[in-house]
């Protein structure tokens, strides 16, 4: 049977961890047999959103497109798999909407961290104001209400974090563990019981 | 050769057993040596080195267990209890033998083409394949699937083996939970040297684990010469011994191993954390709540078996409240007042640990933010049905962390000058066999080299 398919859509500051999660959770889904595809923010915009600046517009548009593929394939049975700032709620919460199998994971990380790592060298570069429009600094940052799941990157290694996105795709029954499975419904009141009789539960 | 050479003969092929004595504490190794009840074990002391051995902490067989056959801190294996949390949930999982993060004692013996018998060890639920035997320990259900290869189970049946003590017995009669330890003993001692005998291996290991069980619920036999069950208790260890004996006298030129997971001390009382936090303002509970699954909103810490506390922070649990920013200061208000709790004037608690003092490796994420160490006698528990801090259960032994049991059949020179952890004795094991040790393994081989 094939497995369902559904959008994984990190959200969350530049340098922030989203295309490391992505492609880290696309290696352990694939090897769990699902088809996969990542979008990532920075490699759709030199091709699928090529020539789109980053006005509140440009930037709407470039999140509905990126939305429009995780669609068609979410729809085919496959995981797509976005990584893009996507700073406003809005269009986030109408793409969760219009695809239904929508996880948002916000990649969370204090401004403070992002720009004492500053992995890509832009913060230095927006803070001397050689680049403009930068989200969290000169232009906004909505965080997610209602996340489906929140990973902390200044405080959880990428495998923290990984580990803690799969078990919450395996709580709503997206993903299963590798080898799940060893307790039947039966067999886990009777460890229960067992557990109980001393003293551990 | 002698016990002493053949450690330094690194490329020797050696065979290694290890026999594993569940919360056997090294105390009562020490004491049953004196006076008379362990005379095989007194022997082969004689001829190598008993030691008290630290386990982990949590000091629960599953967490221990584990910390022995990976080698490893629950950081990295990622199993901190019997039971746990699902992520971003307050359901309950039992974690089983496909929890466990980073290769096993048995895994890296295999990768070097070499075989394994291991049996009754517990959390090891269900059979992985390996190399070799395995048949899984507590809290094992269908033999079938306790059992690789699955061709052994009709033998394991013919055999009559047990795979545990049912400690429920208890409810019917302390009589009737004494015959089942004796039985299940003697179910497991004739399967343990049955395998050892007919099956090819280069490593061995056999658990017993009912000592564990009588010592939860007889240990007051054994201070007291008068109590019902005090010959009882010596009467089964006796029969340990002489079990011991069976396997050393078939002992040639193999590294010999005996380990606990865990010590044993006597219970004055149990302590309900979760009550504590009920009281001082950390705990909502449900009406009627049987289980840490019936938490209210509005908690911001919680308990789970043995002394783990979790916050219940934003992000990690559904309906946390507490904020990163605020965790610290909870932190210390929380170890504080734990720290302050007495029994008969004095404090029963001996230190509250951080989560990053314990743990490292990527399972950390899912680690009690503290871990709470009690001093002897106070018996930490995770139950939500209790009006009282603290009470008396139908338990009368508890588990210690500094007191568990490390014996090899090599001299005191041979050996490193310092005391064991339980994450040592693989790395030890391996060492022994002349085999890698994974880079998992926290642990390190306690032989001189």
């Amino acid at each position: 049977m094939a497995e369902k398919g559904f959008t994984l859509w990190f959200t969350g500051l530049s340098g922030a961890g989203k295309t490391t999660l992505a492609r880290l959770v696309e290696t352990e889904l694939k090897t769990r047999g699902h088809k996969v595809e990542v979008l990532d923010g920075d490699v759709v915009r030199t091709n699928l959103s090529k020539g789109l600046g980053f006005s509140k517009e440009d930037r709407d548009t470039n999140i509905r497109r990126i939305g429009f593929v995780c669609d068609l394939l979410t729809r085919n049975e496959v995981v797509a798999i976005a990584a893009a700032i996507s700073p406003y709620r809005e269009v986030r919460d109408e793409l969760k909407a219009q695809i239904g199998a929508f996880v948002e994971v916000y990649v969370k990380c204090s401004l403070d961290v992002l720009i004492k790592r500053d992995v890509k060298g832009l913060y230095k570069k927006a803070l001397t104001g050689e680049v403009k429009n930068f989200t969290g600094l000169d232009d906004p940052y909505e965080e997610p209400l209602n996340p489906e799941i929140v990973v902390e990157t200044d405080s959880q290694s990428p495998l923290e974090s990984v580990a803690f996105i799969l078990r919450g795709l395996e709580e709503m029954a997206l993903t299963k563990a590798a080898e799940a499975g060893a307790y039947t419904q039966e067999d886990e009141e009777e460890v229960r019981r067992r557990l109980e009789a001393l003293g551990y539960v | 050769m002698g016990l002493f050479d053949r450690f330094k003969s690194k490329d020797a092929a050696k065979r290694a057993v290890l026999i594993g004595l569940d919360g056997a504490p090294c105390s009562l190794m020490r004491r049953f040596i004196e006076d008379g009840a362990m005379p095989r074990l007194k022997e082969i002391v004689r001829g190598g080195s008993l030691l008290q051995m630290d386990t982990s902490i949590p000091d629960i067989s599953s967490v221990a267990w584990t910390s022995f056959m990976t080698g490893a801190n629950p950081g990295r294996h990622g199993i901190y209890g019997f039971l746990d949390l699902q992520p971003n949930s307050y359901k309950i999982y039992f974690p089983n033998s496909r929890h466990i993060h980073g290769e096993t004692l048995w895994q890296a013996v295999g990768r070097a083409g070499r075989r394994s018998i291991v049996i009754n060890v517990p959390s090891t639920y269900p059979a992985q394949p390996l190399n070799g035997i395995l048949v899984s320990g507590f809290v094992a259900i269908d033999l079938t699937k306790a059992t690789y290869p699955p061709d052994l189970v009709p033998k394991l049946r013919e055999l009559d083996y047990r795979i545990d003590v049912d400690a429920r017995k208890v409810q019917e009669s302390h009589d009737a939970l004494m015959e089942d330890i004796l039985k299940t003993l003697e179910r497991r001692v004739e399967t343990l040297l049955y395998l050892f005998d007919k099956e090819p291996w280069d490593l061995f290991v056999g658990v017993i684990t009912s000592t564990d069980r009588l010592q939860h619920f007889f240990w007051d036999a054994i201070g007291d010469e008068n109590h019902k069950y005090h010959s009882a208790f010596r009467d089964y260890y006796r029969r340990v011994d002489s079990f011991i004996g069976q396997i050393a006298e078939r002992i040639r030129d193999e590294t010999l191993m005996i380990m606990s997971d865990h010590g044993f001390t006597g219970i004055k009382r149990q302590v309900y954390l979760n009550r504590w936090l009920v009281d001082n303002g950390f705990l909502k509970l449900r009406d009627n709540a049987r289980s840490i699954e019936d938490i209210a909103k509005g908690s911001r810490a919680f308990a789970l078996d043995p002394g783990r506390v979790y916050l219940n922070t934003r992000g990690r649990y559904p309906d946390g409240p507490v904020e990163r920013a605020d965790a610290e200061v909870l932190l210390e208000e929380i170890g504080k007042g734990l720290s302050e709790i007495t029994a008969e004037g004095k404090s029963i608690i001996q230190r509250v640990y951080r989560r990053d003092e314990l743990f490292s490796g990527p399972c950390i994420g899912a680690a009690p933010d503290l871990c709470v160490q009690p001093v002897y006698g106070y018996d930490l528990k995770g139950a939500v049905n209790k009006t009282k801090l603290m009470d008396r259960e139908v338990f009368t032994g508890m588990h210690t962390q500094d007191d568990a049991t490390f014996f090899i059949n090599a001299t005191a020179d041979a050996l490193l000058k310092r005391k064991p952890h339980i994450t040592d004795v693989a790395p030890t094991l391996l060492d022994a066999m002349a085999l890698a040790k994974p880079e998992t393994m926290d642990g390190a081989s306690m032989l001189v080299r």
